[in-house]
């Protein structure tokens, strides 16, 4: 039904020079399963509603009757395109309730894998919002040839390709395989190299530019009264970086400098993202020359890990905003209570108020600029 | 009028600049593989279906518990005799793993009596024969450790009229010819 009571609270009334527009769920540029309900003044969406929960999948229940270790896995499947840092920031929440010591070896290979995997996301973003706004070849490149390299050294190191169970509780499940360090350093040259063709392909090529520069702007005030964090707040002009302001891990031994623009349109949140990579490329130079040997594994109890009764939250910085984890333990086997703070979920709601005056074909641009991942917005 | 012939060489030059890379790669070699023709090799560590060899089995049932979307089943009686257990079954259900090694990992005999392989083309028409039972009593097909699974996966080719070639679970994949 279109006009469902939820819809008419959420947009007021529609008058009779309006008409609603169901976008999704199943629409290209939503990147999964999400209705977008848009009340349209001609050309002019004048509101808008999100209809989410076609991909929920009631993972924070599940933990609940999944043992500490299981659960990893199904952190895995919430943001699917940087499953790498979702185990991380799980892992450090029953880590903090552990208080368990973590190696050097794995807090370095902790940073090489989570950096390579924000890397390979934000590709799939250029890659994926290019497509969105009408250009296909970027997709080729980022997403064809650059992110497949990134999963070949994931599955070198740890037999998968998207769901990798990699960082667990108390370090990480596998050393790195002979050769693989140089592998992984010929990789982040070559994707040096790679951001220069995206910027011919993509990022100052004047259609490109015509459709995202000033639109869908986001405003400072309004990205912090909506709780928006990660790239799309940097765009805005606010540099929040939780490796910078609250350094997890062994973020506060590297050099690096927060990507910022300041004007927080669909092209500003692209070059973030693109220079995100950059950044990247930076600290994973260092983390690579840095990797010092030792053990990869904490002491912790392999079978029956039961953490003291208590709670938890820790935050690291995802691909997508400030990915937290919330458990309450009642010191059995499984947690009484799991929260996943979910970036994309809490990206999504400022959409409503920014979709505000633009028209039906920024709708996508601006969509797509958010990067959302549906398997974090349902979880 | 200036600002619109401006706006012309503009977008002409943009599309040139984009086209300059296509070009450029038109020399470089390429990067695509013809699938199924040749297929990329896998690492060692790649986690594939899961093979068991009951040969080498104690029903300790450790995968069993470790196993978080439970797909793995067995069944055990005691021998008097040897006081060990003696597997009577073993279930995995293909439809539910989530292949995350936590059974291999936990599996204390030497070598693993529980394992993934390499193999990633595993499709069934039947819901039922995504359930693979193994028993002791009934001899493992011959070729590799994924003996049954792949007899089951040969036979519904065969039905079908498609004669299939396995990549094998432990040889590097060459290019294989369908």
């Amino acid at each position: 039904m279109l006009s469902g009571p939820s819809f008419e609270t959420k947009m007021e009334r529609v008058s009779e020079t309006e008409m609603l527009l169901n976008m999704g769920p199943q629409h290209p540029s939503t990147h999964g399963v999400l209705r977008v309900v848009l009340k349209l003044d001609g050309e002019v969406v004048t509101g808008a509603a999100m209809d989410l929960g076609y991909l929920h999948r009631g993972v924070e229940k599940l933990a609940e009757n999944r043992t500490y270790g299981q659960f990893t896995i199904l952190t895995d499947r919430d943001d699917y395109l940087c499953a790498m840092l979702n185990n991380w920031s799980y892992a450090l929440a029953v880590e903090k309730l552990l208080k368990v010591e973590i190696p050097q070896r794995a807090e370095y290979l902790r940073v090489i894998v989570g950096e390579l995997n924000r890397i390979a996301s934000h590709l799939l973003f250029i890659g994926t919002f290019g497509i969105d706004i009408g250009a296909f070849t970027p997709f080729l490149y980022a997403f064809g040839r650059e992110r497949e390299m990134i999963l070949d050294l994931f599955e070198q190191l740890c037999g998968a390709r998207i769901t990798y169970n990699y960082v667990r509780i108390g370090g990480v499940s596998n050393d790195v395989p002979d050769g693989w360090v140089e592998k992984a350093r010929k990789f982040v040259a070559h994707m040096r190299n790679c951001l220069k063709e995206y910027d011919d392909l993509l990022s100052y090529n004047p259609i490109f530019m015509d459709r995202t520069k000033g639109i869908g702007v986001l405003k400072k005030e309004m990205a912090i009264s909506y709780g928006v964090t990660g790239p799309n707040l940097r765009a805005s002009g606010v540099p929040m970086d939780l490796r910078k302001d609250a350094p997890y891990g062994i973020y506060s031994k590297f050099q690096f400098t927060a990507a910022v623009r300041q004007n927080g349109d669909c092209w500003d949140r692209y070059m973030v993202r693109r220079d995100e990579i950059a950044e990247s490329c930076s600290i994973l130079d260092q983390a690579l020359e840095g990797l010092v040997a030792g053990e990869i594994m904490g002491k912790v109890p392999k079978a029956n890990l039961r953490p003291p009764a208590g709670e938890s939250y820790a935050q690291l910085e995802g691909a997508r905003g400030v990915l937290g984890v919330y458990i309450v333990s009642d010191g059995g086997l499984s947690p009484y209570r799991l929260h996943l703070r979910a970036p994309s979920f809490i990206n999504l709601a400022m959409l409503q108020d920014m979709l505000k005056g633009w028209k039906v074909a920024d709708v996508v641009a601006i969509l797509g600029s958010i990067d959302i991942v549906l398997g974090e917005v349902d979880r | 009028m200036g600002a619109y012939f401006k706006k012309v060489y503009d977008v002409a030059r943009g599309l040139v600049t984009g086209l300059g890379v296509t070009l450029r790669h038109l020399f470089l070699p390429s990067i695509t593989v013809q699938y199924p023709h040749e297929k990329l090799s896998l690492s060692d560590r790649f986690r594939g279906a899961l093979a068991f060899h009951p040969e080498i089995c104690i029903s300790c049932e450790m995968c069993v518990r470790a196993c978080p979307s439970a797909c793995i089943s067995l069944e055990s009686k005691r021998n008097e005799e040897t006081k060990k257990k003696d597997l009577s079954w073993y279930k995995i259900d293909f439809g539910k793993c989530n292949y995350c090694r936590l059974c291999e990992e936990v599996c204390p005999t030497k070598p693993k009596s529980v394992h993934h392989t390499k193999e990633y083309e595993l499709s069934f028409t039947n819901r039922n024969d995504f359930v693979m039972d193994w028993r002791p009593d009934v001899a493992q097909p011959a070729g590799s450790d994924f003996g049954q699974i792949w007899a089951r996966f040969m036979a519904q080719g065969q039905k079908a009229g498609i004669n299939i070639k396995s990549n094998g679970s432990s040889t590097p994949s060459d290019p294989v010819a369908f």
